[in-house]
């Protein structure tokens, strides 16, 4: 089997506000018990890619504390690991500190290990996808790079902002742009992409000669746009939850609670790994009333729960009424406070005022540690 | 290396009454709380304790305990200094042997002890459901300079002739052991939770060995004869919540004293001295349906609730259909309560599908058991 480098790429993410403004997105709560990275991650793991690196932009600390040792992702803990990688020098000047950047400080990486493919995934495009039909498309094309895409019916609504392709029919890629809700049906760049080694190489020098302040996504645009290199494209068919706002964020996380979508989500024999915290199982009380959530070990439900996702170590006291709301990890709502579209981030208490709402359009966000 | 405590859990009980549940699982394997199996809970008291030298002494269907006592991981004792172990009985030259009683399995283990080289050995039972450290134990048998100090918990006075019972004088040095007495001499019963000097431990255990009328067992043989022999023999009056979980209704009534949470025992412990370590599973989280609902209950991730539930213990990737009602049952993993039946106070084994419309133990006070065997 050929040697795989994975690159789950934490630098280039779209904005989230609050949200990541204590985390990097990868490393966001989701559906109770999840860190968003954890797909990308489990997505390696299970098409045996046993070598996986991290490209961090910011906040190691927060990756770290999601990751531990690697070990859960990892089959041979040997032959395998987990490196987790931020470019130092350019932490002050993050205008500079992209992933191109980070992957040349730390390149010694790619020339120990010497793979033959290089495989740079995101966080935000969550799927269970199958890495080694990736490859297998890739070496039977003879391609130098191919990037992953799905086709999308709501162009207009769906996936702003991201990477819009034309594909030719022999799947040679000809133009590359961002999407601006121009028509409803197109092929929608991943931004996953595997690349041979002397591609990858290859894209590095150039990006030296472009821009400074270009990313691989920009760069892969940009050298299908020149014609510099071909770039195939291979269609993900399957199942996939773009994080692109803090909207999208609470809209597919409740969207998630419907058992048909979960189901195209998460698939047999295809484990999300996530860190384990030792946490007791979930406690019910006597007067607890759960409808149509998700929750997380170690939570303590006392009161009334109804569309709402649950994480670890979550008390919602008696006469507490909580619907379409997102709690974090260790947050607390006491006794009979009402909560309709909040998200309590983590470690936050509702312990004073009674009532809150936010919108199916606007979910409120209560930040991280907050007691109100 | 010399070690300050070493501890031994005897994990090799047939565990007979507990019928299918151990039929190809060692006791201490058995699923416990949803999550838990019965042996995380001395292995995290050892680990939350200090000891992070530990044997396991397995014998019986030891395969899955085996794997499942792995490197020690799960507790932390994989560490540096740490040594985790499962000890099976030896084939030697002279063949292969069982454990022949409890005494035995420490015996046949001398070497793995002698390497060690412990100052004080805790001998641990492998199915009780407890959560405790053990280091005031330890410091009592220190501070009284003993040669052996047993843990005993005090019991109803009516049901003290079904126990082990330790007689103490003032201060609390034991004077007599009974077991099972018609009449006993107190209510103290002891937990088989031991400590001793290894050095006075080790010259007893060869003498045992020795002695082709011993039963080789601590209650029957070692301990009645140190007492005998005058030794320092201290007991440890334990506070708090334990239990042998030994038979069906015993091992129901502990999980449904987390299930209803009655502060009997709190796995929730906020300071986390305590935390019970395990092994966990890849599931995704827990989902509670529409029209489903959950009281006075436990559930492990990946559980799957769209009937009733009220009193369970829920394990993970168990599923519960539509209208379907559980009471007072515990749930273990991957079985299923398909739509409309209806289970009373039942442990349901691992895997196990009650069909549709199907009545278990409706109305009725005792335990039963629904495995693939059937009832």
């Amino acid at each position: 089997m050929s040697k795989v480098l994975g690159i789950c790429n934490l630098h280039d993410t779209p904005s989230m506000g609050q949200l990541t403004k204590t985390r990097p997105l990868g490393s966001l709560s989701f559906l109770s018990r999840y860190g968003l990275m954890d797909f990308t991650l489990s997505n390696f793991s299970n098409s045996e890619i046993d070598r996986m690196v991290i490209l961090a932009e910011n906040n190691i600390s927060a990756i770290r504390n999601h990751t531990l040792d690697g070990n859960i992702w990892i089959n041979n803990t040997r032959t395998g690991f987990l490196r987790i990688l931020l470019n130092e020098p350019l932490l002050d000047r993050p205008k500079f500190n992209t992933d191109i950047a980070n992957i040349q400080e730390h390149y010694s990486i790619i020339e120990d290990n010497n793979p033959d493919y290089i495989i740079l995934a995101p966080t935000f495009f969550l799927m269970s996808f199958d890495f080694r039909k990736l490859i297998e498309f890739h070496e039977e094309n003879g391609a130098e790079i191919t990037c992953v895409y799905t086709k999308t019916n709501r162009g207009d609504k769906e996936y702003l902002n991201c990477d819009s392709l034309e594909i030719a029919k022999n799947n040679v890629i000809t133009h590359s742009r961002a999407n601006v809700g121009e028509g409803k049906k197109q092929n929608i760049s991943l931004e996953t992409f595997i690349f041979t080694r002397e591609a990858f190489d290859k894209v590095l020098a150039l990006s030296g000669k472009v821009s400074s302040l270009y990313g691989f996504r920009k760069m892969v645009s940009y050298v299908i746009n020149h014609h510099r290199i071909p770039v195939y494209a291979y269609e993900f068919d399957g199942y996939v939850v773009p994080i692109l706002s803090s909207y999208d964020y609470a809209d597919k996380s409740f969207e998630l609670l419907k058992y048909e979508n979960r189901q195209k989500l998460f698939l047999e024999n295809w484990p999300i790994y996530t860190t384990s915290h030792n946490t007791p199982p979930a406690l019910y009380g006597p007067k607890a009333k759960v409808k149509n959530s998700f929750v997380a070990n170690g939570a303590i439900i006392k009161g009334e729960v109804e569309n709402c996702i649950i994480s670890r170590d979550v008390i919602v006291e008696e006469g507490a009424v909580l619907k379409n709301c997102i709690l974090f990890y260790g947050s607390y709502v006491g006794k009979n406070k009402k909560l309709e579209y909040v998200l309590v981030d983590k470690k936050a208490r509702v312990s004073e005022v009674k009532n809150l709402a936010g919108s199916k359009e606007k979910i409120l966000i209560i930040k991280q540690g907050e007691k109100i | 290396m010399s070690k300050k405590v070493v501890a031994m859990i005897l994990a090799g009980g047939k565990g007979t009454r507990l019928e299918a549940l151990t039929k190809k699982t060692a006791k201490p394997a058995v699923s416990f709380a949803a999550k838990y199996r019965i042996i995380d809970f001395p292995l995290s008291n050892c680990a939350n304790s200090g000891i992070n030298t530990v044997g396991v002494l397995t014998q019986y269907e030891s395969t899955d305990l085996d794997a499942y006592v792995g490197n020690g991981e799960k507790w932390g004792l994989n560490g540096v200094h740490a040594l985790l172990t499962s000890l099976a009985p030896r084939q030697t030259e002279e063949g292969a042997n069982w454990y022949k009683g409890t005494a035995d399995a420490i015996t046949q283990n001398l070497d793995f002890l002698d390497e060690n080289d412990p100052e004080y050995v805790l001998i641990l039972s492998g199915d009780h459901i407890y959560k405790t450290l053990y280091n005031d134990m330890i410091d009592l048998h220190i501070d009284t300079e003993a040669d052996a100090t047993i843990s005993v918990i005090e019991v109803d006075p009516k049901e003290a002739s079904r126990f082990g019972i330790m007689a103490v004088d003032k201060n609390d040095r034991i004077v007599e052991f009974q077991e099972k007495p018609k009449q006993p001499k107190s209510n103290l019963a002891s937990m088989g939770v031991y400590v001793f000097t290894w050095k006075v431990l080790r010259k007893y255990l060869v003498e045992d060995a020795a002695d082709p009328k011993s039963e080789h067992d601590f209650g029957n043989n070692i301990i009645p004869k140190m007492l005998n022999d005058g030794l320092k023999m201290q007991a440890y009056r334990f506070k708090g919540y334990w239990r042998d979980v030994g038979t069906l209704a015993s091992l129901h009534q502990a999980n449904m004293d987390i299930a209803l949470d009655d502060g009997m025992l709190d796995l929730y412990d906020v300071d986390r001295t305590t935390r019970i370590y395990t092994q966990d599973t890849y599931s995704v989280p827990q989902y509670i349906g529409p029209v489903g609902s959950i009281t006075r209950s436990i559930a492990n991730q990946g559980a799957i609730i769209l009937g009733k539930v009220d009193s369970c213990v829920i394990s993970s990737d168990a599923v519960i259909e539509e209208d379907a009602e559980c009471t007072r049952c515990v749930i273990m993993r991957g079985a299923r309560i398909k739509v409309g039946a209806k289970v009373n106070n039942a442990i349901i084994a691992p895997d196990v599908v009650v069909e549709a419309g199907e009545e278990i133990n409706l109305g009725k006070d005792e335990i039963v058991l629904i495995s693939n065997g059937g009832k």
